[in-house]
């Protein structure tokens, strides 16, 4: 490719600096108060080393817990809502009826405000008024009645149900859009070399996808580790604390004015997120299929 | 000549001024931001007679329970709090948890600081500054209200006296088909009343606590008393005295789940009777009603609750003046008597402004008869009542498993502790 074909490296300035104006450096400077004991109730602050980390990791602290929630939670999702996407992307591709329609009412979901979507499963999943207990009662599986967002067991994975519902058609409609990319001619060599549909979605859908896939998933794993908002929005990281998340505690502890210990688990959240961002992208990049 | 027109000149500066402050009233909203249940209706009917009187409107801002305070104190702390925001008051929490010197304006110079209850007052006071106007009915507490009807029939006649009859009534309720209890701890805040409003029985079994606590010469975890009471409130969990439901039922639910004879007993402020009652479509009466005193560790002795939810001004307020309008409005004798005659959770107001109070007699009945007295621990003992949800929010991990009764304690100390370094408190360095 012809070197004049570049824009030049000046063209990007102002976003570069504009990014680091209002990201890396206030990004930086948080890590910088990770190691002071920054409150609402002094006006002083003090170098305190690395005090707040000790606490995020000694061992009967809370925060462990919610660091593998935080996980649990982003490869649950990330799972599902590539897992359905994929599916509901090859399925609503071609040879189906209404097949916008259908589209459009899987994307939905994504567009709600996450708010309305937590009070609305809130309703949904009352375990005494909720339409989904009333339900599954009315139709005779009443046994399947649970306490979607106050038992203990099951809370965490009420949660995840709905973000998965929520997100899926967003991921849907990015593979859609890579599976269109796909040219049919390959569908059509391999139809006449007698390729069934589930050896053209392996030999053919899949590997053309895995650029799109690396980054529906980055972007899924990036948003699991930060997720806050549809648990605040739904159990507010009860019952006690078994869904409280990294982000949860980030909120508590800045609204309780203890800025330090915030400003660390969220250090520690932009350090797992570069590591796993970095390795994701490599690993899912690698051997990449070239058109 | 010079005189007339310089006099018409003032006048019509003045008339100006007059017009252009008329016209910026009429163009204010000021926003209050308030936990659900602190904003009843008869003060939003209120607030439409303030807009229709001054032209400034009221924005109601309700946030619900559980999540009120991690919303107000990011708001307080990022610069973006409402005109006005409502919070427990307290001598002590009001500076630990809203640092209101910072964060509120004085209000020495309101009229109605000059009638105004002179404990609220001192509670509600940092140094001869006050800052907050309680507007809650702190005249009297949360009790235990049960219906007489269904304990009658269940063959209890008596009220509980310990937490072991109480216990045995509860069961004699289940056996009856009715569930004993209704407990709400989705809002995060009505379940913790059991360990802290019997702060007159804690210091009545030991001697002192208080001021132990307070001096950081005894802590939570390490005074047995504390622990009992916990899991006598796990007891009752387990053997279903609270329902199936209710860690999601909600503290709004509670007149309907009450009126509608499924439920025995809450607890509840004695204004609340009559709101049972309304919701039980005639089927109970207020004298269907009755109250005791909170069982756990036995106790008989009444809780005294002389603090509320509060009306603070933020110091950033966009529009002061007007929101310390509004709290004078609330406070004018007649709005007061509109308030108690008008919402039936208000018997009473903290002000002295000879206003009607509308006690039942049941209610004058079980104050006037309590022997003994004490003030619940949320205001007795310092740095517990900012971290009232954390507590709620463990003893429910502490109900479901999920943690042990002595690491709920552990919590209530350690965070105790971390109040009182960030407060530079000399009790605890």
């Amino acid at each position: 490719m012809k070197k004049a074909k570049f824009y030049p490296w000046y063209f990007a300035l102002i976003s570069l600096i504009i990014y680091t104006v209002f990201s890396v450096v206030p990004g930086l400077i948080g890590i910088g108060y990770s190691f002071t004991d920054w409150s609402a109730y002094s006006r002083e602050l003090h170098f305190v080393g690395w005090k707040n980390f000790a606490k995020v990791f000694s061992g009967n602290s809370e925060y462990l817990r919610y660091i593998l929630n935080t996980l649990l939670f982003t490869v649950v999702t990330c799972t599902f809502k590539t897992g359905l996407g994929l599916l509901f992307a090859v399925l609503l591709n071609k040879g189906v009826k209404l097949k916008n329609l259908h589209r459009g009412i899987l994307y939905m979901p994504s567009v709600l405000p996450i708010l309305v979507t937590g009070l609305t499963f809130s309703s949904i999943l009352n375990p005494k008024y909720g339409f989904l207990n009333a339900f599954l009662k009315s139709v005779g599986l009443g046994f399947l009645a649970q306490k979607w967002l106050t038992d203990p067991h099951i809370a965490f994975g009420s949660v995840m149900a709905v973000d998965v519902w929520r997100g899926t058609g967003y991921i849907m409609t990015m593979l859609i859009a890579g599976i269109v990319a796909i040219s049919p001619t390959y569908y059509e060599a391999a139809s006449i070399d007698g390729a069934n549909a589930w050896q053209q979605f392996k030999y053919i859908t899949l590997p053309m996808l895995r650029q799109t896939l690396a980054v529906t998933i980055v972007l899924n794993v990036i948003y699991g580790l930060k997720a806050f908002d549809i648990i605040y929005a739904l159990t507010n990281g009860g019952p006690g604390h078994r869904t409280e998340v990294m982000n949860t505690a980030v909120f508590n502890m800045m609204s309780k004015g203890l800025y330090a210990e915030g400003t660390t688990i969220s250090s520690v959240m932009f350090v797992f997120m570069v590591i796993i961002g970095y390795f994701m992208v490599k690993i899912l990049t690698k051997d990449e299929v070239v058109e | 000549m010079n005189k007339k027109l310089l006099a018409a000149l003032l006048c019509g500066t003045a008339a100006i001024g007059a017009v252009s402050t008329c016209a910026l009233a009429a163009d204010t909203t000021i926003t209050l931001l308030a936990s659900q249940d602190w904003v009843y209706d008869a003060e939003m009917e209120l607030g439409e007679k303030f807009e229709e009187e001054t032209g400034i409107h009221v924005d109601y801002q309700i946030i619900p329970a559980d999540q009120y305070y991690s919303v107000l104190m990011t708001k307080i702390n990022s610069g973006e709090c409402a005109d006005i925001f409502g919070g427990q008051s307290g001598r002590f929490d009001i500076v630990t948890q809203y640092n209101v010197e910072e964060n509120a304006l004085p209000l020495n110079d309101e009229e109605w600081v000059s009638y105004y209850d002179e404990y609220a007052k001192a509670e509600t006071s940092v140094g001869d500054n006050v800052y907050g106007m309680i507007y809650f009915d702190t005249t009297t507490d949360f009790y235990m209200v049960y219906n007489k009807k269904l304990f009658a029939e269940a063959g209890i006649e008596a009220v509980p006296t310990t937490f072991a009859e109480y216990m045995e009534d509860c069961q004699k309720l289940m056996d009856n088909g009715i569930v004993p209890f209704y407990e709400c701890t989705a809002d995060g805040w009505h379940h913790v009343m059991w360990f802290c409003e019997i702060g007159g029985r804690f210091e009545e079994l030991e001697p002192g606590i208080t001021d132990k606590l307070n001096n950081n010469e005894a802590t939570f975890a390490d005074t047995e008393m504390f622990k009992t009471c916990l899991e006598q409130i796990k007891e009752m969990a387990d053997a279903g005295y609270f329902g199936d439901n209710y860690q999601s039922d909600e503290y709004a639910g509670m007149a309907y789940a009450l009126g509608s004879g499924e439920y025995a007993m809450t607890m509840a402020k004695p204004g609340t009777i009559a709101e049972i009652a309304e919701a039980s479509d005639g089927e109970y009466t207020v004298d269907d009603f009755g109250m005791f005193y909170i069982p756990t560790l036995d106790c008989q002795v009444l809780n005294v609750h002389p603090v509320g939810p509060t009306r603070f001004i933020y110091s950033g307020a966009e529009h002061p003046d007007e929101a310390k309008q509004y709290l004078a409005f609330l406070a004018r004798p007649e709005n007061l008597q509109y308030m108690i005659d008008n919402e039936p959770k208000v018997e009473n107001y903290p002000f002295n402004a000879d206003q009607t109070p509308a006690y039942s007699e049941e209610t004058r009945a079980f104050i006037d008869g309590s022997e003994s007295r004490g003030t619940v621990f949320q205001d007795a003992i310092k740095y517990l009542n900012p971290q009232w949800f954390d507590f709620g929010q463990d003893i429910i991990a502490y109900l479901n498993g999920d943690m042990e009764a002595e690491e709920v304690l552990a919590n209530v100390d350690a965070r105790r502790a971390d109040q009182a370094a960030a407060a530079g408190d000399e009790a605890w360095s």
